[in-house]
């Protein structure tokens, strides 16, 4: 598939913190990219320098073949559709009157505007509500109109930053439906966010970044194949009777295990059945168990691994 | 739609608009005994209301630049193709229009009063309003700039806006009190507008008009400079 985005060795600091390091990657037509990341992982200062607001230390940005330099970023920008991460929207205004004015940044008039803006509310389902003002929308439909506002101009690649922040379950699915819908339009999109849910549902391709450091790249099922080897046992205890994690690397099979009060988390190779040794482990140290749970390789366990902490923590 | 959203601001409007004829209503009534009769009071503070609103017409700029509600859609536009220079200069406008369109409607409710506005010449009065309500909104905007903050650009210019208007004797004249206060009160601005002003108005002398219309456009040209310079992306990430 043909590059449409790349950016080679990015790194920026903010007063001595070094906050990307030297990271490179590129997105392709089409596809949908995931930046995972935990807060203050680098994924908003990556959006910012591509976006221009934010000059780099040192590193390129190549669009569609061209260098992005300061004489080409106003070409380069008109490619781009932009969901930030905070809603920027005219509350006084219609929803209507808010996409037309965003749309109409882009350059386009007239009836193609009409058209444009059209297409773009009915995409996100507010055709019926274009004339109420903003400030009478629920926060599920203020996102969505925030998207609309991005995609109305027909952009190339869309960068989408943490764009389900703070909405219900209901609105969210809908906005996740409509990238899909965007990706099968043909539209590019760089999705960033700290939910795996949503990069298990959307993503072509994932990048995970951790203190300014791409620590992971690849699709879903080849990030998961690295721990295939591996399963994980999540144990819940009646309180009151924590064991020390280190008997448990007495068993066969045992990698890995973590204790947080009445809970266990123990990784295990696949293929060795040692279940029976460590519920018997349990046992004998006087201990009741409320609850286990086996799980298979996800992109949680992928992130884990890779950095010794949850996503989300 | 910046001047769309003016419009539907209602504390904007009672601002520039009730806000100047309640003052100069109140203002001239109390002091209408220290004048040669009542109604010189009335013209008095007509013509340093209205400069004084001007002068204020700071605050409506930098309520359509950052004010909280908007401050995000407006910074919004940073990520389009537009370049900065339209998202400022497109505020300074928006605020000059509103001030500008509300401020002649106070000036014509005061000509249908009966307040003395320089008769055939009311029109130098128009003409000189444009150019300084255009620096009033740039000064706004700079500050906004500079600050990168509605609330605290908009409380230091209501304190500069106040001390050059005590100063250039929008509230009462500094003249009579000595010599040093006059010669303080000439460093106001506002007291170059109400000189003029009046000379336009009662003596028919034209030759303020010029230095005015140059003198503010040399202000405002000054100012989107310092918002070209001091106006960036990154300081509102």
């Amino acid at each position: 598939m043909e590059k449409l985005l790349e950016i080679n060795s990015l790194s920026k600091s903010f007063k001595g913190n070094l906050v990307l390091d030297n990271i490179s990657f590129s997105i392709e037509k089409g596809e949908v990219l995931c930046l995972l990341g935990p807060n203050g992982a680098g994924k908003s200062t990556t959006i910012n320098i591509l976006l221009g607001l934010l000059g780099r230390d040192s590193g390129t940005i190549t669009y569609d073949g061209k260098v992005v330099s300061r004489s080409h970023l106003r070409a380069y920008k008109q490619k781009l559709g932009v969901v930030p991460q905070d809603l920027a929207l005219y509350e006084e205004l219609s929803a209507q009157q808010n996409a037309r004015f965003f749309t109409s940044l882009y350059g386009l008039r007239g009836s193609s505007l009409d058209e444009a803006v059209e297409e773009a509310l009915k995409f996100a389902g507010l055709i019926d509500r274009r004339k109420d003002k903003v400030k009478t929308f629920s926060g599920g439909m203020k996102r969505r109109l925030n998207i609309a506002c991005a995609i109305a101009h027909h952009p190339e690649l869309v960068i989408m930053d943490e764009p389900t922040v703070g909405i219900d379950p209901q609105s969210r699915n809908h906005i996740l439906d409509s990238i899909i819908k965007l990706q099968a339009d043909g539209i590019t999109i760089l999705y960033t966010t700290h939910y795996m849910e949503e990069v298990e549902a959307i993503s072509s391709r994932i990048i995970i970044i951790d203190h300014g450091k791409i620590i992971a790249e690849g699709t879903k099922e080849k990030l998961k194949e690295n721990i295939q080897s591996e399963k994980c046992y999540h144990i819940e205890l009646e309180e009151g009777t924590p064991i020390p994690t280190e008997e448990f690397y007495d068993v066969e099979g045992v990698k890995e295990a973590k204790s947080d009060g009445n809970k266990i988390d123990i990784v295990s190779l696949r293929g060795v059945e040692n279940l029976d040794r460590i519920i018997s482990l349990i046992s004998d140290a006087g201990a009741h168990i409320r609850n286990i749970a086996g799980e298979e390789a996800s992109l949680e366990t992928v992130f884990l691994k890779l950095t010794g902490r949850k996503l989300r923590d | 739609m910046d001047l769309s959203n003016n419009f539907k601001n209602p504390v904007l409007i009672n601002f520039n608009l009730v806000f100047a004829i309640v003052m100069i209503l109140i203002m001239g009534f109390l002091t209408s005994g220290n004048y040669a009769n009542a109604m010189d009071a009335y013209n008095y503070y007509a013509v340093s209301f209205l400069i004084f609103g001007m002068m204020q017409g700071a605050m409506t700029a930098t309520n359509c630049f950052m004010e909280r509600d908007i401050k995000k859609p407006n910074l919004r536009i940073l990520s389009s193709p537009c370049g900065k220079f339209p998202i400022y200069f497109s505020k300074m406008l928006a605020s000059f229009l509103f001030d500008y369109i509300l401020h002649l409607l106070v000036a014509v409710i005061l000509l249908i009063a009966g307040i003395n506005l320089g008769g055939q010449n009311v029109g130098w009065i128009f003409l000189m309003m444009i150019p300084v309500e255009f620096s009033s909104a740039a000064l706004g905007v700079l500050f906004c700039c500079i600050f990168h903050c509605e609330e605290t650009a908009s409380t230091i210019l209501s304190l500069f806006v106040s001390v050059i208007a005590f100063l250039g004797g929008a509230f009462f004249s500094l003249d009579g009190l000595g010599s040093t206060l006059a010669a303080i009160s000439r460093i106001s601005p506002v007291k170059m507008l109400i000189d003029v002003f009046f000379a336009v108005i009662y003596d028919n002398n034209l030759s303020g008009v010029l230095p005015v219309l140059f003198i503010s456009t040399a202000f405002s040209a000054l100012c989107i400079f310092g918002c070209q310079k001091t106006f960036r992306a990154e300081d509102y990430l």
